[in-house]
């Protein structure tokens, strides 16, 4: 599959918000084309989740415009999701095919196999008929990335998708980024981890508004993460400077 | 008797359907709040010539209605505004039942059931309500699944839940007000919760928790009837206390047994 060369995301001058006459986020723009990883950086309640919202068109949006190809995938973080329900791995990941399948019919054959396949393509092919809740954090988030593999969408948006997995979890998932990033797709990632965040094409800084957008290069400079991180942000031992986040830090 | 036996089984096909999305979905305080927020419709329909299943649903559905603008506007948690919506509801009955028509022969009966009493119109309102919690359940099973496993990504999944929830609400308003006639405002949950709270114990898919607590339902309420005749009390009741037992010793068998494998 290729979508090389076209914007898939477009975003200018957003702002918007739940409450009435707050906004959530402001003065955003940003575009990411085909074949791009996004790392959308900030703090806890920095904006990071309202913007994945309104790309999904469930922000009320006030000001500004929101563009995206097709209908994204989510990848949400894996606390929202139930984990007392009796679900199965596999029946997780065939939720993908939900929203192509007509309510009277049953979901087709090719998308059971897909869903396979899907499982297969994270590691997860033994664990199908598994219960959700009975996974590791790791590999609960590799079945709902899988989940959005199935929606076979130009644009994907995961929250925090390498947050508390273990490392066999999150090499699995750095690499089927950049599958997916080979395949012309648009991949946005919120993330708390600096250092993952250079190894991408561009990063959007948010603290309730845009901070930063760029290149990793040119946007990850110390000024632009203390108007990101704020109070967040500590100077480690070695000069170098990390991100406070639930009791943890990540270097920069 | 015979009847009694058919509003039961057919009880049981509604419990195993929609019991199972209420305690999946967490409505159980929404169910027993609805059966007996239909206490006023009730009082009401005799002096007002109504039918009394008419009657309570107009109440139920105008319950769930007002419990839906609290909660949309803000001003309430669902749980404290189902609360606040069960008390004034409940209230405005009891003052209707007492003080306005004084009621008060008929409340015992509003209040829990009265099993061996039904007509065949409660039969085939009871079947009506099992017939569309099958295809409820049918139609819309992809959306209740995903809005209830992972509501945050329902919308993005592309699945109605909006919808499905909506539906889910006015159908167990439904299956509410026709179990009322069998076990009273008060002894709806006994029904319509506690074999699936049961059987969620050790369900290992939707399904299976749907058709075991059918089954369960069923072999409940034959055994209630059964034991309400043969000690003399109601039958309503009955079934309740055989409910909450049969969950108690299932809960305390499982916790024994986990104990044991440690």
């Amino acid at each position: 599959m290729s979508r090389g060369g076209s914007r898939l995301v477009e975003v200018s001058d957003l702002g918007g918000g739940y409450a009435p006459g707050a906004e959530a986020l402001s003065d955003t723009s940003f575009a990411v084309e085909a074949g791009m990883i996004l790392a959308v950086l900030g703090p806890n309640g920095g904006g990071k989740t309202t913007l994945f919202r309104a790309l999904l068109g469930e922000l009320p949006i006030r000001r500004g415009h929101v563009e995206v190809r097709g209908r994204p995938a989510y990848v949400p973080q894996t606390e929202r999701a139930r984990l007392d329900f009796p679900v199965s791995a596999v029946e997780v990941v065939l939720m993908g095919a939900y929203g192509r399948t007509a309510w009277y019919r049953r979901v087709a054959r090719a998308d059971r196999g897909a869903a396979n396949a899907a499982l297969e393509r994270v590691g997860l092919a033994d664990r199908a008929g598994v219960r959700f809740g009975q996974l590791s954090g790791g590999q609960r988030q590799r079945v709902l990335i899988a989940r959005a593999l199935m929606q076979d969408a130009a644009v994907l948006l995961l929250d925090e998708p390498l947050s508390g997995v273990d490392t066999a979890s999150a090499e699995r998932i750095e690499t089927l980024l950049s599958d997916l990033r080979g395949q012309g797709r648009a991949v946005l990632v919120a993330t708390h981890d600096v250092d993952q965040a250079r190894r991408w094409d561009r990063v959007l800084c948010l603290s309730g508004r845009q901070v930063a957008f760029g290149p990793p290069a040119e946007t990850l400079t110390t000024s632009v993460l203390r108007a990101t991180y704020g109070a967040e942000l500590v100077e480690l031992d070695d000069g170098r400077y990390g991100v406070r986040v639930d009791h943890h830090s990540h270097g920069t | 008797m015979q009847r009694a036996l058919v509003e039961v089984l057919l009880l049981s096909v509604t419990a195993g359907v929609l019991g199972s999305w209420i305690v999946l979905r967490r409505l159980a305080f929404y169910t027993h709040a609805i059966g007996t927020a239909a206490f006023p419709g009730l009082v009401l329909a005799v002096p007002w010539g109504i039918p009394a299943q008419a009657a309570a649903l107009g109440t139920a559905l105008g319950f769930a209605g007002a419990l839906d603008r609290l909660t949309r506007s803000g001003r309430a948690a669902t749980d404290s505004a189902t609360g606040l919506l069960l008390v004034g509801f409940f209230a405005v009955g009891v003052v209707l039942a007492s003080d306005v028509f004084e009621a008060g022969a008929g409340v015992d009966r509003l209040l829990f059931g009265s099993l061996l009493g039904v007509s065949e119109l409660d039969l085939w309102l009871t079947a009506a309500a099992a017939v569309g919690a099958l295809a409820l359940n049918a139609a819309l099973w992809r959306p209740l699944l995903t809005a209830g496993f992972d509501p945050s990504a329902a919308r993005a999944l592309g699945v109605p839940a909006t919808t499905a929830d909506w539906l889910l609400l006015v159908a167990i308003a439904c299956a509410a007000v026709v179990a009322l006639e069998a076990v009273g405002a008060l002894l709806v949950i006994g029904v319509l919760v506690m074999p699936a709270a049961t059987v969620r114990l050790v369900a290992r898919s939707v399904p299976e928790l749907q058709i075991a607590t059918a089954a369960l339902a069923a072999l409940q309420g034959v055994a209630g009837l059964w034991l309400a005749a043969t000690l003399n009390v109601g039958p309503g009741p009955t079934i309740s206390v055989l409910g909450g037992a049969v969950f108690a010793a299932a809960a305390l068998f499982l916790a024994g047994r986990r104990r044991l494998a440690r």
